[in-house]
Parts: structure tokens; sequence; C-alpha cells
């Protein structure tokens, strides 16, 4: 990638006694190295990418620590990674987006926690859920149970995530258990700030290398000795784990004088709930609070013991726990009845069951819960009048705005090359009617909103041409999978395409080759184009000489195989009538080849400024739009969805439609010129050529032009 | 509570706009300041153009080991800042703007979301509902364009929203240590621009207008008995026809209109709406585009006026232009006479064609070669009034036109929506089909058989219906619907502005 992590990197060189001001995830970055790991690893996705982009960009600067640094191909391969912490005395951390990338890790993750571990190791989660998230709403916690690995949920400021970071090391080597640790999207994103300690050299590392392992059968997930293992889990390690909790104080319990009633919060959520508190007048700015809290810096396992004090002399405690099902509250319920403990549990039954838990909710919940079980606070509390007066807000807004406001979900960048694909798909569409279209996960799946609206299903990264197996055998047309190269080499190549030819099945496949996992940050990926392509593509896209993708294909013996040029509309909607009409029957695959802008403008732009500056020739291309002869019909926007192709009002004082138009963010890509063209839409579009410091040719043709048409340009 | 609580921030900007560097000033000045300070944001993926939200706590000076909250609360926010006014809209309905304690922000600056654009008439977010709502609801609003300020001084929106925001005066630190953490002489200049207009609002200058509309066109005696809009109308619709062909079809255009005036009563507000309304189409209609009137407009030199300035050429640049033409058989039927038109469509209903046509091309309007070639082309308007196409609209304005007379005679109502029908004749070929398949549908389905019958008054609301559903969507889906006498979908756009206009 060629974005520079240049300030960051400083930030991890920070040492004892220093304060580090930044995001989050920068800070369980630097927490790693104070925690003295030996090895990172990941798959980049939202929020976490920044973890893996900074170390892998750090990695030179941190040679003499010796930290080995690996963007792993998927998350299950990153989970993998983590078996170096089997045998030998390392701690290792890694990390990945959850749900989705521990649905795809679940399996290493199984058979990493049943041996279990010697050298700490950490899996980093980002957990996406609520506002903004980007996967499917499920929880991460199931997986901790299921596979016996400790969770964390720190509160959610920079020193307790910082602390937690290295007690989750020592936890894991105290009970030889991985840990995951959870952290939502905001708290990844925050900015804050904690004092820093010196990094740690690991003691077996890149600089210091070690023996191999004796070979221990014990230490294999492989029967008979998985049952042993299985019995450890629950037994010495599970024992050892709430023995560390206990001891070294991880979860936290705030006291206050109301203790009738207790709150149980995961840590995660302590923030929110301090603020939802505060409305209701029952806690102060700084925490202060009237009903004492539990605050559950690690919420799998629980210490029963730990719950048992707490909840002991209250009459009620409410669990907050965002998401669903409520693991914890079932098993805080567990632990009453085992020990006869009659006081009242409450939970999803004051709380939605489903959804973030914002201080709004949370507040609500709270209310409820105090008036059935505290009148004496609950009834004069307020929460019911902030709940009306939002309300009352949302009313009056709406009665205003009388319209409701439009959806404003992302978009293709303008220039991105995967545009032309879609508006290649939409004309093709229009000549041989609706096809069955298995979306993807990546930058293409924004075809999946307008203008484009494609896509019948998304399975998983990677999965759309898996996902399309059976369909085909009842379509009367081929269906159709897009997946980008990101997906392919995530998953697609085998998942998707050896499958299909195992199985000799027909069906036809797109691959946006665009040289990296942009969704995610433009993270390179193994058919990224390398410097020698992109020093000589120069301006072009550097993804045209790259075959990586077409070589594999090849190489499991697909036989119909084009790459087109996404911006060639025109030949790609022929490309794709031949793929739906071919008597060809087997697997099609169409590589739609184009070089993420992002990128290629990231690398074009120095290059620019410097010849601007040496007073060389350089062209710029921008395209417009005659409004004198654009009917504001629209239809090229429709096809484009460029942010920058939009719209305005007509000078035209008879024109009441607003006009299409060209805003300044082009960038000369063309697209609304082909689509013009393959579409036959209308005359309006031009493309400007504007040459800066022209040579004698240009200026002799410009004089000449002008000379012979009186035109002044 | 509230006068200890934090000072809590909520920006909303469009991704790639740099809210995630606005916030990041904020931050460093509030801790350059001696707050202590937390902010986070859900950016989701990298892409562009969604909305995005950024939320900043500053702790008060006294406060701190102050708990701050990682997601703002409706009704407890201090201060919005958006860097696109439907993105105020969007902040507002979630209730995050209280007249409590809010002192809102935002650009008037619009950054049209695709749901606005694709609409085939005007499917734009009504502004003023916006800005009314903005007065109503913050504590205190200041509503301008921010896009535009930081254009002017050459730098990016998040510096004008930060001058904004520091200019209303709101936050806990003060200006001079507010601007000293931007590093670079342009992003002050626009600090300093948005922090002085926010400050003259302060002082109750006029709150930013939206620009005026039209201009008028040149006094004409003989129009001046007729109410304004309409001699207005009738005033453009002149000057476009003289221009378009010459004054001989201007006096057409003046003729038709007359005939319209006459069917109308000019006391009923209804009745000269529907007939500025039909001048206007009118006008527009008889000023169609073929390849003649397309090659004239693009060689006139107000036109490369205008992408020059468009693109901002500097002195010393070159600069060429370059036009994607695609002429198919019927573009080239379109302008040549009667006899020879009608073969070459016969033909190309035939599935033939002639040679050098269909292709997409690409002219260099300002080259030698192209614009010769385009000129000559313009030159073919002298052939128009024999041609294939003039014919054709011709028959069909008139037909409209009689209709029209019989409307504006019995139903006012009825024809405001036949005014708006040649709306949907829209575009260039198979856009301009798609468009003349609607309008001889509406016509046939419902405008005829409500003439002849003389239900006009009934059908008003059917017609207007179908107008909105055939602007609604390309496929006709909504608009078959609508015929089929199905009640409209709520959610047809221009249906509103079709109604109340």
């Amino acid at each position: 990638m060629e974005v520079s992590f240049a300030k960051e990197i400083e930030k991890l060189k920070l040492g004892e006694g220093e304060t580090f001001h930044g995001e989050g995830i920068l800070a369980v970055t630097k927490a790693l190295l104070q925690s003295g790991v030996s090895y990172v690893g990941g798959y980049q996705g939202a929020p976490v990418s920044h973890l893996i982009d900074v170390m892998v960009q750090a990695a030179p600067e941190l040679g003499d620590l010796g930290v080995h640094v690996e963007p792993c191909t998927n998350e299950a391969s990153a989970a993998a990674m983590l078996g170096a912490s089997i045998m030998y005395p390392v701690r290792g951390a890694v990390t990945w987006k959850s749900i989705v990338g521990t649905n795809v890790a679940a399996d290493a993750l199984s058979n990493l926690a049943s041996p279990g571990v010697m050298g700490g190791a950490l899996i980093v989660i980002g957990e996406d859920y609520g506002e903004g998230a980007s996967v499917i709403q499920e929880r991460s916690h199931a997986f901790a149970m299921k596979s016996t690995m400790w969770l964390m949920d720190p509160r959610p400021n920079l020193p307790s995530i910082v602390n937690c970071v290295e007690r989750s090391f020592e936890l894991s080597e105290a009970s030889n258990t991985p840990v995951m640790m959870e952290l939502r999207i905001r708290a990844c994103h925050v900015q804050g700030s904690f004092e820093t300690k010196d990094n740690v050299k690991p003691a077996i590392s890149m600089n210091s290398l070690a023996e191999a392992a004796p070979h221990d059968y014990e230490q294999l997930a492989h029967p008979p000795v998985t049952f042993g293992h299985e019995r450890k889990k629950t037994g010495e390690r599970m024992d050892a784990a709430r023995a560390f909790i206990a001891e070294h104080g991880l979860n936290e319990v705030f006291d206050g004088p109301q203790g009738d009633v207790g709150l149980i919060v995961q840590g995660g959520l302590y923030n929110a709930l301090i603020r939802a508190l505060s409305e209701l007048g029952l806690a102060d700015g700084a925490g202060n609070c009237d009903l004492p809290i539990m605050a559950l810096n690690v919420v799998y396992p629980l210490v029963p013991d730990e719950i048992l004090s707490f909840a002991k002399d209250k009459k009620a405690v409410l669990v907050l726990e965002e998401g669903q099902p409520e693991y914890i509250e079932n098993e805080i319920g567990t632990i009453f009845r085992r020990a006869g403990c009659d006081v009242t549990l409450a939970g999803k039954d004051m709380l939605p069951m489903a959804g973030e838990y914002t201080s709004e909710v949370i507040g609500t919940g709270v209310g409820k819960f105090l008036r059935e079980h505290l009148p004496k606070i609950g009834n004069r509390l307020s929460d019911e009048s902030y709940a009306q007066e939002v309300e009352a807000l949302r009313e009056e807004a709406k009665a205003l705005l009388v319209e409701p406001v439009p959806p404003r979900p992302p978009g293709f960048c303008t220039g991105c090359p995967e545009r032309p694909f879609f508006a290649a798909l939409k004309l093709t569409q229009q000549e041989i009617g609706p096809v069955h279209y298995s979306a993807d996960i990546g930058c293409h799946a924004f075809a999946t909103f307008a203008p484009f609206n494609f896509g019948n299903s998304i399975l998983g990264y990677g999965m759309s041409l898996a996902s399309n197996a059976s369909v085909a055998s009842f379509q009367q047309k081929r269906p159709i999978a897009v997946m980008g190269d990101g997906g392919f080499w995530h998953n697609g190549l085998l998942s998707g395409v050896t499958s299909r030819l195992l199985n000799g099945g027909d069906g036809i496949l797109v691959i946006m080759k665009n040289g990296y996992t942009s969704a995610t940050g433009t993270q390179e990926v193994i058919s990224s184009p390398d410097k020698a392509l992109k020093l000589e593509a120069a301006d072009k896209s550097a993804t045209d000489g790259e075959t990586t993708i077409e070589d594999a294909l090849k190489g499991v013996g697909v036989k119909w195989l084009r790459t087109v040029h996404t911006y060639k509309v025109a030949q790609m909607r022929d490309t794709l009538r031949e793929a739906f009409k071919t008597p060809f029957n087997g697997l099609k695959v169409i590589v739609a080849e184009g070089e993420c802008q992002l990128e290629r403008q990231r690398r074009v732009k120095p290059i620019r400024a410097k010849a601007l500056k040496a007073g060389e020739r350089v062209q710029r291309t921008r395209f417009g739009v005659d409004e004198d002869t654009c009917t504001g019909d629209h239809s090229c926007i429709r096809l484009s969805g460029c942010p920058t192709l939009t719209i305005k009002t007509s000078t035209d004082p008879l024109k009441t439609d607003p006009v299409a138009h060209v805003n300044n963010g082009c960038v000369g890509c063309g697209l609304c010129g082909e689509v013009a063209h393959a579409a036959t839409l209308c005359p309006s579009f031009w493309r400007a050529d504007i040459v800066t410091n022209p040579g004698w040719r240009d200026r002799a043709r410009a004089g000449l032009r002008r000379m012979l048409t009186g035109v002044r340009v | 509570m509230t006068d200890k609580a934090p000072f809590r921030i909520l920006l909303a900007a469009l991704g790639g706009e740099g809210g995630g560097v606005l916030m990041n000033w904020i931050v460093e000045a509030a801790r350059a300041s001696g707050h202590r300070v937390q902010a986070t944001s859900v950016p989701g993926v990298a892409q562009r153009t969604g909305s995005t939200s950024y939320y900043i706590e500053i702790a008060r000076k006294e406060a701190l080991d102050a708990v701050l909250s990682l997601v703002p609360m409706p009704g407890r926010v201090d201060a919005v800042v958006c860097s696109e006014l439907v993105e105020a809209a969007r902040v507002m309905a979630a209730g995050f703007v209280s007249p409590r304690l809010t002192t809102l922000i935002s650009s008037t600056a619009r950054f049209y979301s695709t749901a606005e654009k694709i609409a085939m008439g005007d499917g734009r977010y009504d502004e003023a509902n916006v800005r009314k709502a903005a007065e109503k609801m913050a504590r205190d609003s200041y509503l301008l364009d921010l896009g535009q300020l930081a254009t002017e001084n050459g730098t990016f929106v998040s510096a004008t929203m930060y001058g904004a925001l520091c200019g209303s005066g709101v936050l806990p630190f003060d200006l001079e240590q507010a601007r000293t953490v931007l590093g670079d002489a342009r992003s002050q200049a626009g600090f300093d621009a948005a922090v002085a207009a926010v400050q003259r609002m302060k002082d109750g200058a006029a709150p930013e207008a939206p620009e005026a509309a039209e201009s008028d066109p040149a006094p004409r005696p003989d129009l001046s008995d007729l109410p304004d809009g309409l001699r207005t109308v009738i005033g453009h619709g002149l000057d476009r026809l003289r221009d378009y062909q010459d004054d001989a079809y201007a006096e057409t255009y003046r003729a038709r209109a007359n005939l319209l005036i006459a069917s109308a009563d000019l006391s009923d507000h209804r009745a000269v709406h529907a007939l500025t309304e039909a001048c206007r189409r009118l006008a527009l209609w008889m000023a169609y585009e073929d390849v003649a009137r397309v090659a004239d407009l693009k060689t006139r030199p107000e036109r490369f006026e205008r992408i020059r300035d468009e693109v901002q050429l500097q002195p010393g640049q070159t600069l060429t232009v370059t036009e994607y033409l695609k002429p198919r058989a019927e573009e080239i039927a379109d302008i040549l006479p009667v006899p020879i038109g009608r073969r070459i469509m016969a033909r190309v209903a035939r599935g033939g064609g002639i040679p050098f046509t269909g292709r997409g091309i690409h002219v260099r309007s300002n080259g030698v070669i192209g614009y010769r070639m385009l000129r000559t082309m313009a030159a073919m308007k002298h052939l128009r009034r024999r041609s294939y196409r003039f014919a054709e609209e011709q028959r069909a304005i008139e037909d409209w036109l009689m209709s029209m007379q019989a409307a504006l005679a019995h139903s006012p109502d009825f024809a405001m929506g036949l005014a708006e029908l040649p709306r949907v004749l829209k575009g260039y070929s198979d856009t301009l089909q798609r468009g003349k398949t609607a309008y001889a549908r509406i016509m046939q389905d419902i405008v005829r058989p409500a003439v002849a019958a003389g239900t006009e008054a009934d059908t008003a609301r059917w017609l207007r219906d179908a107008i909105g559903a055939a602007l609604a969507d390309d496929s006709h889906a909504k608009l078959e619907a609508v015929l089929a006498g199905q009640p409209p979908a709520p959610e047809i756009p221009n249906l509103k502005r079709v109604e109340n206009v």
C-alpha cells in the first residue's frame, strides 16, 4: 500500500514514562511490544486493519526487537500462526475482524485451544457490532465458550485497554489457554492517552533462535489426547484462569451507597452506562455512582465467587450484556442457582435482546429495573422524561423536514475501476434479461446499492461462486458470481473455482482484479503488482501486466478465461454476452482488470507534482456535460453512479429538471464517455485534455486551431 | 447535570471529506489547552461518499477524572458540525439537535445522494425544509457554504468546518489556541475565512439566502398584458426558437401560445399556472435536439468559454475538447428530407442501417477537422423545416395542443397535468424511445378518452399520478401499475413537484 504510517511508527517507539496520544488499536499495538511478543499476525478488516498495517511498515524499525510480522492470507492462517505458542515459551498475537474472521478461523482455533499454549497467545478481535457494522450481527462470545478460550472486554479507555493486553498474556500463560480480547469499533478508533513502558525484547525471536521442540504427542490436537484436553480445558485450566482473574483483580467493582441492587456490566459498555446513569442523576461525571457496579473486563470465564460476593445482600442485580443470546446472564443464573442464591436476576427482560447498547438504551433499561426493584429511587427517575424529550425532538424534526432523509450508504470511489464493470453488466442485462447474481464481500458489494441494485445473495468472503453451485442447476440462464481478488485469494479459488471444476459445473465467475484488498484499506495480496510493474505502468493500471490470478486459474484447469480492462465498457459487455450465450459448458471466468484508483492516484500524484515542478509537460484529463444538450433524464447517472457525476440546477430558464454535471473531483477516468458510447446515451459528454507546460508541438497545434477555427481556446 | 457534563461535539461528514482530520485538530487543540479529551468515529469501510460521523468529548478543566463516553446521546450534544446540508437533516432526524443545548453549524453545500440523482426528473431533497428545521431545532444555527469557502481558499471543507466551529465561540478554548494546530497556510486561510463568516452571522448579518433563480429576458411591450410568469416564459420561448430556427418559427410559437391563452381563463391562477407550464414545454418541445442543433450548440464560442472556466484553465495551458458522439441511422434520417428520412427509417425497422453510423466516434470540437465537421452539421439546420423529424414532431405537437386547449377550457387541474406530460419526452435514442412509449400510453389510455368524454376534471389526479410514475423508473413498471388502475406507490419521485407547484 502507498499510505505511510511514519507518524504512528514513531509512537510505537516510546519508552518508559512517556505519554502516548493516539488511537485505541494503535495503543494495542504498542501494548503488544511492551508485552514482549515474538510474532504478530492477522488479517485486515475494519476496525483492526491499522494494527497489521502499522506493524508491517514498522517491521524494519522494530528490527532490533526481532518481532516477526505476517499479514496472513486469511483468518484461518492467522489463527494457525498461534500454533507457535503451543510448544514454545513465545508470546504471540493475531488480529482480525469478528464475527466473520472468527468464523473463518474457527477450525484452527479449536485445534489451538485443545492442546493449549505454553507461551501467551492473544487474539485481538475487532467486534464489528452495532452502528456502522458491516457484518452479520453475532457474538464472538460463543467461540470463546465453545473452544474454551478466555474473553476480555476491557473498559474502553486506553490505560484499561493496554493493561488488558498485558494481563491477557499473563492469564494465557498462567492457564495455558489462548485469550481473546474484543474491542468494539468505537473503542478501536478511540483517541486517548496512556503512559508507556519500554518495549520488551522477546527471549526467543528472529534475533534469538531456538532449537526445535521435542515431539510431545500430548500437544497434538489428535485422538486420543483430545479427550484429556477436554477435561483439562474445563478443569485445571479453567481453575487456573479463575484464580488468576480473582488474584489480579481483572474485574472491577465500583461501590455505591444503594447496595440493595447492583449492576453487572461488560467492561466495554462501562462508559455508556456511566453516561446513562449521570443522565438519570445517579452518577457524577467521574463515575461515582449511587449503585454498586461490577465491570467485567473478563467476560469469560466468570469467577463464581466474585459474582456471588457482589450479589451478596442485594435484592436484585441487572446484567447489561450487549448482543444475543444472553450468555453472561445465563451463566450468572446458573451460578446463583447452584449456590442457592435467591437474588433476583434481571437482564434481557429489562433491556432489548438485540442491538447496540447506547446510553439512551441503557438509561431506559436501568430506569425500568429500578422502578421494579428499587422503587424509592426508581420512582423519582427522569429517564421517562428524557425518552419523551428525545421522542419529541425526533417527531419535530420529522414534521419540519417533511420527507424522510435520503439514505447515503458508502459507494464506489471516484474513478473506481469496478464501477464500469457494473455498467457493462447492466447493459448486458438490458439485452438478455435478469440473471441470478451471487454477490460477495468487498468493494464490489457496493453494487448491491442504487443505481446498480445487483445481488441475490451474499454468503461470505470469497463464497460467491460456491453459493450458486446449486442455483445453476435450476436456472434458465447461467448465474453469475462476482468476487474481488481479495476474496479470490482468501477463499474463492478453493471453495469456488476448484469445487466447480471438480464437479464439472457450468457457470460464470467474474474476478475484480484491482490489485489489493481495497475495501479494508488496500492491503497487498499475492497478485498485487510489484514495484517494477508499478514503475512501468506509471499513471496507467498496474494490474494489467500482473497474471498470477490467470496463471492460477489456468493451472487448476479453467478452459474459458478472458481478461478485460474494465474501462472498455463495450468490450466487457460483449464478453459478458458471450459468456452467457456460449455453448461452452463449464466454468467461464472473466478477469475484470483495473487497478484500484486510490492506490493509483497515490502513486501518480507525486509523479505529477514532481514533473510540474520540473516544468515538464503534464497532461490532465477531465470530463464534463453540456448543459445545453442535457435533457435531465439522468440515465448516465443510473449507469455510472460516479460521485463526481452529479446534478445541478439548469441555468436554462425554461428547464425545470436539474441537469447532469461533472464536478471538480473528476479524475478523468473516462467512464461517463464510455458509457455514453456503449449505451448510446446522448451527445452531452465532453472530454477536456489540459496540457500544462505545453511543448512547441502543443503550442503550434493550439495556434493552428485558433487560426483556422476562430475558437479562442 | 448539564453544566458539569463534558463538552460534546458531533461531526457529520461524508467518507473522504477529511472528518478524521478535523476530529484530530479538535483533539490536539483541546489537549494543548490543557483539557482531557476523547474522540472516536465509526468510519466504516475505506470507501467514499457514505455518511459517517465522529464524536468528541472534552472534559471540563476541573474534571480530570471524567468518564468520557464513546457514543453521542440524542438531545445531549453541545455542538453539531456538518459538511453537507442533508447530513444536518439526518442528524436532526436522529434527535441530536436540541433547542436547549445545541449549536448547529452546517455547510449549505449539497452533495446529492444517489437516490436524489437517479430520479428521471427532479428528485432533490427540499433544502428549504432543512433550513427551516435548523432554525427551529437548534439553539443557534449557522448555515453557510463551507465547501465554497474552502474552494475559494484552496483548502478542504475540514478546515472551514473547523473555522466555523471555532468562530461560533462555543468551544472551551480560544481561537488562537485552535488555530495553532493547523500546519499549513491554506488550511489557516480557510479557517480564518470561516471564522469571519460565522462571526458576521453572529453580529446579525442576514443569513445566507439561496441564490435567486432565473433572469428575465428583455422586456417586451407586446406581452405586457400577460401575467408575470407567463410573460417571462413566452419571452424566453421566443428567444429560444429564433435562435433555434428563425423569426418565422418564433412566430409559429407565438401563434400556438396565443391559441392556448385564448382557451384559458386568466383570472383562475390554476389555469395561469397550467398555461405557463404548457408554454414552457411547448418551447422546449419545438426546440427539440437534432444533430444540427447539437453540432451548433457544441461549436459556439460561449460554450468553449464555459469549458475553460469549468476546467479552470490557467494561462499558458493548452486545451483540447473531445466530443463523444454516436450518431445512428435514426439521427441521420431525422434531419434529412421526409421521403429520404422515411426510407431510412423503414430500413432501420427492417434491421438495416446506413454506412458509418451506429459507431461511437470521438470528435475534437476545437480541432480544425472536428470543428469544420460540426459546423457543416450545424448548417443542416436549413434542411430542418423539410426534415422527417420536423414533420413528426409538429404533428405530435399539434395533437398535444388540441388536447391542451380542451383541457384549459374544461379543467385547470387536468391542464396542469397535461402541460407536464411532454416532460416524459427526454434524452436521446433508447431513453427518448422509452419516453415516447410512455407518452403514447398516457395519451391513449388517459388523455384522449378524457377529452373525448369531457371527464377531464375527474381524470386529473390519475393523469398526474401517471406522469409521476413515468418519471419514477425507466422500466415503466410503476407507470404500468398506475395505468392498470392501481394507486401510485407513495414514494414516486416528482409526484409532489407535479402536484404542489
